[in-house]
């Protein structure tokens, strides 16, 4: 399940923020979007050498968190679309799916 | 993204551009109006941008984007790619078209030509007036798609020898760094 979908822009401004749980915890959605984004520009800047992600758009699981697990995607524009979901068993195969179509739609 | 426009329309819309901001909105103020159709283009090429990076990996340094701009971002926009591509390794870069499809329609008017034969430096210089601004949006849309993809720069265009367009391309970013 979906948490949280979150659109940043290349000044790490927010673009559009959307949760999508029925209880009160927005702003932790937002805290944790909020917490990513250092873990973006940690995985950009210091890229892992030994894998073929150099260059991917899709960073994959950035960090798992007590109940959520983070996604992120990055396009060429340096825009982020950060994904916060509750599921336990995701496939990341899945998760590139979902950031890809929502990267289209814009 | 499967809309489409004709081609034509597109021709008609941009010398509309040209000609009603040089001739109805800054009717003597031929910068502003130039600066006005940069800054259109600006945003335009900095959607255009968005738009066709989508799928693409990303870029790993300025030569990658450039390059990027020269064969699929030109060909997404005037079916072909940029013919010949130099830099001085210092931050320029120059773009060079052999037959820019936007500027392949002025008429050189070889009748205005004959009758102002005993001044033709007059007759080039206005030629050459016309068609640049006719060039400042093209220029806009490069300088918006590059500031996008993350290289602040500026865009000039000489078009001395008119199907032919050359962009001058100078990168504040990588210039800022070599002058130390």
């Amino acid at each position: 399940m979906i948490a949280c979908v979150a659109v940043v822009g290349h000044q790490n401004n927010p673009l559009y923020i959307q949760s999508f749980t029925e209880a009160d915890d927005a702003l932790k959605l937002h805290h944790i979007v909020h917490c990513s984004l250092d873990v973006v520009d940690e995985r950009v800047n210091n890229p892992k050498k030994s894998g073929p992600t150099l260059n991917e758009t899709f960073l994959g699981l950035l960090y798992p968190t007590e109940n959520y697990k983070v996604y992120g995607y990055l396009t060429n524009t340096k825009v982020k679309f950060i994904l916060v979901t509750t599921d336990l068993d995701v496939r990341d195969a899945d998760v590139r799916n979902v950031s890809v179509t929502i990267s289209f739609k814009c | 993204m499967g809309r489409e426009v004709s081609e034509s329309c597109v021709d008609s819309l941009l010398t509309e551009i040209v000609s009603t901001y040089n001739n109805r909105f800054y009717a003597n103020k031929p910068e502003l109006a130039a600066r006005r159709i940069e800054a259109i283009g600006y945003q335009v090429g900095h959607q255009l941008s968005e738009r066709y990076t989508m799928e693409r990996p990303r870029f790993s340094d300025h030569l990658e984007a450039i390059k990027f701009i020269c064969k699929d971002f030109w060909s997404e926009l005037f079916k072909k790619q940029i013919d010949n591509l130099k830099t001085n390794h210092r931050g320029t870069f120059v773009l060079q078209d052999n037959r820019f499809r936007w500027l392949s329609r002025i008429s050189t008017d070889p009748s205005v030509e004959n009758t102002e034969s005993q001044d033709p430096s007059a007759a080039a210089e206005s030629k050459a007036s016309l068609a640049t601004m006719h060039v400042y949006f093209p220029c806009g849309i490069i300088r918006g798609a590059l500031s996008n993809l993350g290289i602040p720069c500026a865009v000039s265009a000489d078009i001395s020898n008119l199907p032919a367009c050359k962009e001058l391309l100078l990168s504040y970013s990588v210039l800022s760094f070599y002058d130390i």
